[in-house]
């Protein structure tokens, strides 16, 4: 389970446009001109990636409103958060991270 | 639940068309079983004592006893016999209620009976339904209410015992002369005291302190006080 720590709480990238219509949600990047669609999950946790929750926010609520198994909720929210870190969609409080990097983050000091 | 018989389901509506229609949808699945309907919250609650279902599709509006207040009366004693509440439109409020009075899913009467035939079978296998699009307002608000809880829990570790003794009797409505007799200490001493609490709480008033106690459910932390 990562440690969550290291990086505090994710945050929207301010040009990322989320657009909704017929059901579907997508995230539309214009600095790499990429589109992501979402399933209503991953919109979930990215309506959650407001600078202010942390992940262990996320995944306790996620629990406690599904009854799920922490573990396989925390495997979903890491997962999700992950591939929205390594398409440069949200970028987080607690570290420092160039762009391609989607290791450990440089905690500032 | 056993798996290899089918759910035994309990369906209570005001409307005898609106239970006809679903009976019918849910019999023509082999294994959902409508055994007993309800046209009111009283007789449903009733007709789950008696039958102990697998599952009650409750509608939030019944007569006689709210959706709500039946779903939370089954609940209470019939504890394995989970419940889905149908509501007229997708409201978290509403839904959040539902959960806490102990709902396990949650459909609008909008949805395709298809949808139903899911969501019942989806509840009777022990997860929880809640509407898709539904999640992302309620993990929200669920993370905001937790951050409150937090927060209260973390003020009412600064007060000293002696403090919740009188923050305890405040949220009864005692006043500076009958918290002073109660715990035997002077007039001015108790005024000090419920200084000292309104800081620490970070309220203004009496009134303010003893709605923190009720709000923030904090009362059973200070039934040892």
């Amino acid at each position: 389970m990562k440690n969550w720590d290291e990086w505090g709480c994710p945050i929207h990238r301010p040009e990322v446009w989320l657009r909704q219509a017929d059901g579907e949600n997508a995230l539309y990047d214009p600095t790499s001109t990429s589109v992501h669609l979402l399933n209503d999950t991953a919109l979930a946790i990215w309506n959650l990636c407001d600078g202010e929750t942390r992940p262990e926010e996320m995944i306790d609520a996620i629990c406690e409103l599904t009854g799920a198994h922490p573990e396989i909720v925390s495997e979903d929210v890491e997962r999700i958060l992950m591939e929205f870190h390594k398409t440069h969609l949200v970028h987080w409080t607690a570290a420092q991270r160039s762009p391609a990097d989607t290791a450990e983050p440089k905690v500032d000091s | 639940m056993d798996r290899n018989k089918p759910a035994r389901i309990l369906l209570a509506d005001e409307h005898s068309l609106f239970r006809e229609a679903v009976r019918v949808v849910l019999e023509s699945q082999p294994d959902l079983q409508v055994v007993a309907e309800a046209r009111d919250g009283a007789q449903a609650v009733a007709e789950a004592e008696a039958l102990a279902p697998d599952l009650a599709i409750l509608d939030v509006g019944l007569p006689n006893c709210d959706g709500l207040r039946a779903t939370y009366l089954i609940r209470e004693r019939v504890p394995n016999c989970r419940v889905m509440l149908l509501a007229p439109e997708e409201d978290d409020n509403l839904l959040i209620d539902a959960l806490e009075a102990g709902a396990s899913g949650y459909l609008t009467r909008g949805s395709p009976l298809g949808d139903l035939i899911d969501a019942a079978r989806t509840v009777c296998n022990g997860e929880t339904l809640i509407p898709r699009g539904m999640l992302g307002a309620l993990l929200g608000r669920l993370i905001r209410r937790r951050r409150g809880e937090d927060e209260a829990v973390r003020k009412m570790l600064l007060l000293t015992k002696r403090e919740r003794e009188v923050l305890a009797l405040l949220a009864r409505g005692a006043g500076n002369d009958t918290i002073a007799q109660t715990l035997v200490i002077s007039p001015q001493t108790a005024r000090t005291h419920i200084q000292n609490v309104l800081g620490k709480l970070g309220v203004h008033s009496r009134l303010e302190a003893a709605a923190f106690v009720m709000q923030n459910g904090v009362l059973g932390e200070l039934a040892g006080a």
